[in-house]
């Protein structure tokens, strides 16, 4: 499926922090964009910040930045939010770190958005299928999920259906579609005017933990814009699957399929494998992807190669 | 004992990757037959075909279809029912390829296919 509609397009959002090289996990997936959506790179927008792109720069070079995505919005970091909004991010449950979360600027998505129609999704989505082409053009204005299903079948987390032990159904603002529309903008209002009044919103929603999360803030502006309704806003086209950051990727077999290590549900720290073919995935441990970032990197650089090399033999003949 | 536990273990791992598997499997094709037309979305299953079928069959060329979120959804009825036909089988036809080749397999190597590394697919 090809889209060639450039009032169509895909933003993500990277700020990297001292350990978790997010420009780099942008970079790798507008190829996977590009190669499975079939988006050009006009049709892909990071908004990153001077030091994040300068270490882009540097590690992945400006030239191969730019064949990955066109448009890059670089915006200045809150400091103040930088330092206070840490999270615990695991490499398995062998190793934990307490590293910042930088997420506050997601809520400016609808305004930063070059596209009438956007899809807003997490570098770390990683897209191995053109799945998400549906959305293109669609009914609804505004789409986001509440369903995911991890990819180890047998798996629960309660923690991630809702906002609190008595709270809201939670959002994942993992994906969202949004069609410039009044609809849109009043939700990202919403948004903005959660995470603008945080403590306050924490407080009222009894949300989990201290931290500010954007499917929290996504959540709650969901149920204020149903009218007080849970579920109130449509979800996408697709499922959402997901691993957890206890989780390993093992090895990268093709652009589009990963070799991954899930851990056991009563047995942490152990595993067992699975391979993932040809469906999105939302991949937590952010190290396993770096792990594996050069060898899909190869992957999706090498796979170009020979078809170019064909066309142009073609062109000689 | 030692070795006969080991044997077990080993077992009990394969099965969860088997299992593990076939729900991998089925996500994949649930994924696939996902079909989105004239703004809206539809599920590709026997339901859907055979009233399409009906409706041709009853002279009908264009009907309101409701689609996944219960939108109506004005329908070209012949090219639907094609598409539609044409991903059915394609996908289910991969889904039983894929299904028989980790049915048979006896151990955790043969389920994820290692033998087979980077085929494309998916796409």
């Amino acid at each position: 499926m090809r889209v060639a509609n450039k009032s169509r397009g895909v933003i993500m959002f990277a700020h990297n922090n001292t350990e978790i090289d997010y420009i780099k996990l942008a970079y790798i997936n507008s190829l996977l964009i590009q190669k499975y959506m079939g988006l050009d790179r006009t049709q892909i927008t990071v908004v990153t910040d001077p030091h994040s792109l300068e270490h882009g720069k540097e590690t992945i070079g400006i030239r191969k930045m730019q064949q990955a995505f066109k448009n890059t919005v670089v915006v200045d970091k809150d400091i103040k939010f930088k330092q206070s909004n840490v999270r615990l991010y695991k490499d398995t449950s062998h190793t934990a770190k307490n590293l910042q979360f930088y997420n506050v600027n997601r809520c400016d998505a609808y305004d930063i958005s070059p596209y009438e129609e956007t899809l807003l999704i997490d570098v770390d989505y990683l897209i191995q299928s053109d799945a998400l082409n549906q959305v293109w053009g669609h009914n609804n204005e505004l789409m986001m999920n509440w369903e995911y299903n991890d990819i180890l079948a047998e798996r629960e987390f309660p923690a991630l259906e809702r906002l609190g032990p008595t709270g809201i159904t939670m959002y994942w603002a993992t994906v969202v579609y949004f069609r410039k529309s009044a609809y849109a903008e009043t939700f990202f209002n919403f948004v903005k005017h959660v995470k603008d009044n945080k403590d306050y919103y924490g407080d009222l929603y009894r949300w989990y933990g201290a931290i500010y999360r954007n499917d929290y803030s996504f959540s709650i502006a969901a149920h204020m814009l149903s009218g007080y309704q849970d579920k109130g806003i449509p979800q996408l086209p697709i499922k959402l699957y997901k691993t957890f950051d206890t989780d390993d990727v093992d090895q990268a077999l093709d652009s589009n399929d990963l070799l991954l290590y899930l851990e056991k549900v009563r047995s942490p720290g152990d595993f067992i494998l699975a391979r993932w073919k040809g469906v999105d995935l939302h991949i937590m441990n952010k190290w396993a992807i770096n792990r594996v970032s050069d060898t899909m990197i190869k992957h999706l650089i090498t796979a170009k190669r020979p078809a170019k090399k064909v066309a142009k033999a073609q062109e000689i003949k | 004992m030692a070795a006969k536990l080991q044997t077990a273990l080993e077992f009990s791992n394969y099965r969860q990757t088997l299992n593990n598997q076939k729900e991998v499997l089925k996500a994949k094709t649930e994924s696939l037959l996902s079909y989105s037309i004239n703004g809206g979305t539809f599920t590709i299953d026997r339901e859907l075909i055979t009233f399409v079928k009906i409706l041709i069959d009853d002279k009908h060329t264009d009907a309101v279809l409701l689609d996944i979120y219960n939108h109506p959804i004005a329908i070209d009825l012949q090219n639907f029912y094609a598409e539609i036909m044409s991903r059915y089988f394609e996908v289910t036809n991969d889904y039983y390829v894929e299904y028989e080749k980790i049915r048979k397999a006896r151990n955790v190597s043969s389920v994820l296919d290692l033998n087979n590394p980077g085929s494309e697919s998916g796409e």
